[in-house]
């Protein structure tokens, strides 16, 4: 308080200095001064007139030696009140403000000396000593600790302070009853009795009730002080003796470049003035216009259900789980529970424990937070195993060829074709020497040999049983062979087949294919029949027989119109199936039971109805480049093999797409072959092995054709990036002969 | 390991060799093998010169120590062990090697100190003893299969061959030479030729008496034929082959004794089979009733087991996926041994009703594919003649150029095995018991072998 009422003295008296002449004005500002901040410090004020008003201090200080020297205690508020009125009336007037209490100068009665004896400071309500009027000094102690002595304290000289005479019950309620004033009063702790409030206490209590400012002084409503402004008020000196900056009268470069800009944009017009602000009107109705169908409207918070009774503290019995009915929900993963909680009986609500999953829900809120899964799945754990389909064990598949049984050797060049009897006994390869060789499919043993001048293209076993005979496609020829040792029967029937005595009737339309026999006396070591196709077709890569042995197609290499050619051994005739062939044919195939055709070009196999002369349908198997085809001999499948290593199934009454791609090959794969009887096919490959698998198809329709893979064959040799080039099965036998680049043509047997 | 070789465990020997040792039991230890068996039996009869024996503990080949057999089998330590005793097989010692130009398909060493080879070039050539080729006969245009020498009685050296080849015909010829002077000239002429196939034949086989032939055929036919040579033919050459192409096809033939060469007709054709029959065989006694009885397998997977004079098939044995490449008799005739595709030979009991559901007694697994069987004795007809020591024994050819010698007490290994040519497939075996001569042809040519302890074999 000291040090505050400092710090404003000194700053009146600052202003006093420094304004001397305005006496006046500051004179009738100080009228209102004292009353809103210095209205307790009238001693104070001002340091500047200490000695000009001293008669007014001798007034003021004529009470407080009387007052001080009773030195009685229960005037204590009276002499409050006195001064307060006091100094309201020397605040009314400024002229008696006291800096210092003025000193007595008074003889002692001791010394019989002349002594100068100040006036006792006045402790006001809010300074340190307020308190210390207390006549009980024992302090801040709990004075419960009197409570059995006949005192309740000590006052400032050490005497004992008694205990005042306590009424019952029933004195207090007369005192309140008579006295009037018993509501204006209060029990002091300290001297354990009533004491009334002062009428300055009780004005705090009601400007607290009011919700007003305690302080009965605060104004809030003081006018501003105008310590600088005014006439004569301002600084005239510079506060600093830096000269003026530059830039305090030059104009500013940038204000003139912002300016410019303005003033060009209102040139140009894209600044306009008194545009009109808005469009719409000033007034108009905000829901007028439906709402904004792009966005809609936000969905509305789900309603949490209301609690049942099962969610009750003490559900009735029926809702308690029984012992099986809580094993289970323990059982449980937490979020398969139907409920996240068990019902429980408690018999009050003082019972209900604590929530034990308070720490859990709180991390899982903080995992909120961090945007952290709150559900921490466990890693989906499963078995690879588990995902391959479940397949047959080939074991139970058998038979299926597993080893090579022999292998005949081509001496010189690749083994590119091979053929297979009817009867599945005797096998003819051809290789690129030009050799063809005539071998028993058990024995491996060359019965005979034939020698052509060019590659060997293609092979193929007439499938007829009642006639004996192979067809050798090499350059630009189709060469008819008669193998030996065939019974007489067989062997005639053969040979008036193929070089009949009386040649059937020319077609109408001649072929640029010539038939021309030998004469049939010549020996078995020269064809029977050679067909000329036109020259510069090239080398025929496929020969494929129709089942029932009349018709046979050839594929030539040479692209264009001759490639395909379709002959007919009963009249002695070849026609070429297509007019224009679009890309190159890389293989044809009849069907086993309808009279269908199939024409693989480079991505596309097509089925044609030779009959009708129409497509039927364009497969679309997916290959970029279909190196061989073969039709199951139910002939309601077909599949597709590629230069690009796939394999396509194709059911043809389901799809022009293909029922199962397989690619189990890591080379081109080059041959691929249908076992006439058992529910097997092969395909083979450039990375010189040949696959075997089970493929059965059932009658059923529903039924998916099962296709299983059996064996890995492995043995021919890689040779010029060329592995197996052609695999045919053994009528009646599982058995498959491979012919590979190796020269090696290899019987498997089961 | 002390125990071990303490222990010990009573074993009673029995042979049927001709080296007994007295019936009582002996204490052997258990950490003994064949070696010292061999010699325990050895110093007991104090032969003077080692014989090496192998030990068949109820019936199976003892191949490690006692004390193992015993824990392999679970047989108790107190048992008493019943061995038999035979003489070791020595192992295979090649005695000569007789290339061919061709492959050969059939052996035959049924001629006393002969070879007989019948060869893919159609020829059969005879061979002394001394390796000397004594004759070669052109028969057939096309290769020779099987061929088979009639056993006859009389003592001169005139012998019947009999061949099948894949010109769909067998024919029978009359050889005649001399082993021991193999300057001699001699000649040799067919006398008959046999038409029933339309298919290769595969095999053909005589009698013991040497009056019958059953040839087997690729058209799934059995022919059976008598020997004796008509006096005119049997089927007129218009009935077989109608046209010019049979008259081009005898051409061959017709230059060099065409005159004398008469068309047979079958005596009885036995007709079952589905596939092609590639072995048919007579057994080698006939049965009660003087009835003889044949067998035959084929690609059918089947054994079949027929009447001969009736020409119906009795029995049908039925395997599963084997097609059949070769069939053999054991000299007992209870048990037939058909080798299979499926890399197997295996062994069936003839004696077994049709109802029983799995005649088949043991399967002898071979890395290549066997084509050939034969057993000991096959075609000297008389039991005597073969020791007791190999009834239980047979050889096996196969494609991988190695013959194996199997016992059939111990099925899961062969007893020894011989490589005859390195990747060359062997197509025929013949097997003399008693001298303990194997012939073996194949792509290499024909090569002979000596099996067996029979020290009479050792002659040449």
């Amino acid at each position: 308080m000291a040090s505050k009422d400092l710090k404003r003295s000194t700053k009146k008296r600052k202003q006093v200095e420094d304004e001397p002449e305005e006496e006046d004005l500051s004179r009738a500002v100080a009228l209102e001064m004292p009353s809103d901040e210095e209205a307790d410090e009238p001693a104070f004020s001002d340091d500047g007139e200490v000695d000009e008003f001293p008669e007014i201090d001798a007034a003021s200080d004529s009470d407080t030696p009387d007052e001080e020297g009773e030195g009685d205690q229960e005037d204590e508020e009276e002499t409050d009140a006195e001064s307060d009125q006091e100094e309201g009336e020397q605040s009314g007037s400024d002229n008696e403000i006291h800096p210092f209490p003025i000193a007595k100068t008074i003889i002692s009665d001791i010394t019989k000396q002349p002594k100068r004896v100040y006036p006792e400071i006045e402790a006001e309500y809010d300074s340190d000593s307020s308190t210390e009027d207390d006549p009980n000094r024992v302090g801040n102690v709990p004075l419960h600790w009197y409570d059995d002595m006949p005192h309740i304290g000590y006052d400032m000289n050490g005497k004992k302070i008694f205990r005042p005479a306590q009424g019952d019950e029933l004195d207090k309620f007369l005192d309140t009853v008579e006295d009037p004033k018993s509501w204006m009063s209060a029990f002091d702790k300290s001297l354990q009795m009533d004491k009334p409030l002062t009428a300055e206490e009780l004005d705090i209590i009601r400007r607290l009730q009011a919700n007003e400012n305690p302080d009965a002084d605060y104004d809030p409503y003081e006018p501003t002080v105008e310590w600088f402004t005014g006439p004569d008020k301002e600084e005239k000196m510079p506060l600093s003796a830096a000269p003026e900056p530059k830039r305090r009268w030059v104009p500013s470069k940038w204000e003139k470049k912002k300016v410019m800009k303005i003033v060009r944009a209102i040139r140009q017009g894209r600044i306009v003035p008194s545009k009109p602000k808005s469009t719409q009107p000033q007034y108009y109705s905000i829901w007028n216009e439906p709402t904004d169908s792009q966005h809609p409207a936000p969905l509305p918070a789900p309603k949490p259900a209301l609690p049942t009774n099962a969610e009750s503290y003490n559900p009735p019995e029926e809702y308690l789980p029984t012992e099986e009915e809580r094993k289970e929900w323990e059982s449980q993963d937490k979020e398969d529970r139907e409920r996240n909680f068990l019902p429980h009986k408690y018999g009050a609500l003082r019972l209900v424990p604590a929530y034990d999953q308070f720490i859990q829900e709180r991390f899982g809120r903080q995992l909120d937070l961090y945007l952290a899964p709150r559900v921490q799945r466990a890693k989906l754990n499963i078995d690879p195993e588990s995902l391959i389909p479940k397949l047959p064990s080939p074991n139970s598949l058998k038979p299926f060829p597993s080893y090579r049984a022999l292998s005949f050797v081509h001496g010189k060049g690749r083994a590119r074709c091979l053929g297979v009897s009817p009867d599945g006994a005797w096998v003819v390869s051809g290789d690129e020497g030009g050799v063809v060789s005539l071998w028993e499919v058990t024995v491996g043993r060359e019965v005979k040999r034939w020698t052509f001048g060019g590659k060997i293209g293609s092979l193929d076993w007439c499938p007829r049983t009642d006639v004996s005979f192979f067809v050798i496609g090499v350059e630009d020829h189709l060469h008819f062979v008669i193998p030996p040792n065939l019974p007489s029967g067989v062997l005639t029937a053969t040979q008036s087949l193929l070089a009949p005595a009386a040649l059937p009737p020319a077609p109408a339309t001649p072929s640029p294919v010539k038939w021309v026999s030998s004469s049939s006396s010549a020996s078995l070591d020269e064809p029977i029949l050679t067909l000329q196709l036109p020259t510069l077709s090239g080398l025929p890569g496929q020969i494929t027989w129709h089942r029932r042995g009349d018709y046979l197609a050839s594929v030539s290499n040479r692209e264009g119109q001759g490639s395909v050619w379709i002959h007919q051994m009963s009249r002695r005739h070849s026609q070429a199936p297509f007019k224009k062939v679009k890309g190159s044919i890389q293989m044809v195939l009849f069907h086993p039971s309808r009279p269908d055709f199939f024409v693989a070009t480079q991505r596309y196999v097509r089925m044609y109805n030779l009959a009708e002369q129409k497509l039927l349908k364009t497969l679309m198997p997916g290959i970029k480049w279909i190196s061989s085809m073969d039709i199951h001999p139910s002939g309601d499948h077909l599949i597709v093999g590629g230069y690009d290593r796939k394999l396509c199934w194709f059911d043809l009454e389901l799809s022009d797409k293909p029922y199962k791609n397989l690619r189990y090959h890591t080379k081109a794969i080059r041959s691929l072959h249908f076992h006439p009887t058992y529910p097997l096919f092969a395909s083979s490959s450039d990375d010189g092995t040949i696959q075997v698998f089970h493929a059965r198809v059932y009658n059923d329709l529903m039924t998916d054709p099962l296709i299983v893979p059996l064996k890995i064959l492995r043995g021919h040799d890689i040779k010029d990036g060329l592995g197996v080039l052609q695999v045919r099965w053994c009528r009646g036998q599982p058995w498959l002969a491979s012919a590979g680049a190796d020269g090696k043509v290899a019987v498997w047997c089961s | 390991m002390a125990s071990a070789t303490e222990s010990t465990r009573p074993v009673v020997f029995t042979t049927s060799t001709a080296y007994p040792l007295p019936t009582q039991k002996f204490m052997i230890p258990t950490s003994w093998r064949r070696y010292q068996l061999s010699q325990l039996i050895n110093k007991a009869l104090s032969l003077d010169k080692p014989i090496p024996f192998d030990f068949l503990v109820r019936g199976e080949i003892l191949r490690g120590t006692l004390a193992e057999w015993c824990s392999e089998r679970g047989v108790g330590e107190e048992e008493t062990l019943d061995i038999e005793y035979i003489e070791s097989v020595l192992p295979p010692q090649q005695m000569s090697s007789m290339p061919h130009e061709d492959w050969v398909s059939c052996v035959s060493c049924q001629i006393p100190r002969t070879f007989v080879t019948g060869s893919y070039d159609g020829s059969i050539r005879m061979f002394s003893y001394a390796q000397q080729l004594l004759q070669t006969t052109h028969i057939h245009d096309a290769p020779i299969t099987s061929l088979c020498v009639l056993p006859q009685s009389t003592g001169n050296r005139t012998y019947t061959i009999a061949t099948a080849s894949q010109d769909l015909t067998a024919r029978l010829t009359k050889i005649q030479s001399d082993t021991d002077s193999p300057d001699a000239p001699s000649s040799s002429q067919t006398l008959a030729s046999l038409h029933l196939h339309t298919s290769p034949l595969s095999s053909i086989s005589s009698n013991s008496s040497g009056s019958h032939l059953l040839t087997s055929s690729w058209d799934a036919l059995v022919g059976l034929w008598d020997t004796a040579i008509p006096a005119e033919d049997e089927i007129s050459p218009d009935d077989l082959a109608p046209g010019r192409v049979s008259k081009r096809r005898k051409l061959a033939n017709k230059d060099k004794s065409e005159s004398g060469v008469r068309r047979k007709a079958p005596a009885q054709v036995l007709k079952s089979h589905t596939a092609r029959v590639s072995k048919a065989v007579f057994s080698s006694e006939e049965s009660a009733a003087g009835r003889s009885t044949a067998y035959s397998c084929g690609f059918d997977s089947t054994v079949r087991v027929w009447d001969v004079e009736s020409g119906v098939c009795l029995q049908t044995i039925n395997a599963s996926e084997k097609p059949m490449t070769d069939l053999a008799l054991m000299s007992s005739s209870q048990t037939a041994l058909a080798s299979a595709t499926d890399r197997t030979v295996t062994a069936y009991d003839l004696r077994v009703s049709p109802s029983s559901s799995s005649p088949a007694i043991a399967s002898m697994l071979h890395p290549a594919l066997p084509s050939c069987l034969s057993v000991p004795g096959s075609h000297t007809h008389t039991p005597s003649s073969t020791s007791n020591s190999n009834m239980h024994q047979f050889i096996s050819g196969a494609y991988d150029g190695v013959v194996r010698l199997w016992d059939l007490r111990s099925v899961k290994a062969p007893i020894a095995s011989f490589k005859v040519a390195e990747g060359k497939k062997v197509l025929g075996v013949d097997w003399l018991g008693a001298a303990g001569l194997v012939g073996v042809g194949g792509e290499g040519g024909l090569e002979v072998w000596k099996i067996g302890a029979d020290g009479a074999a050792g002659q040449t």
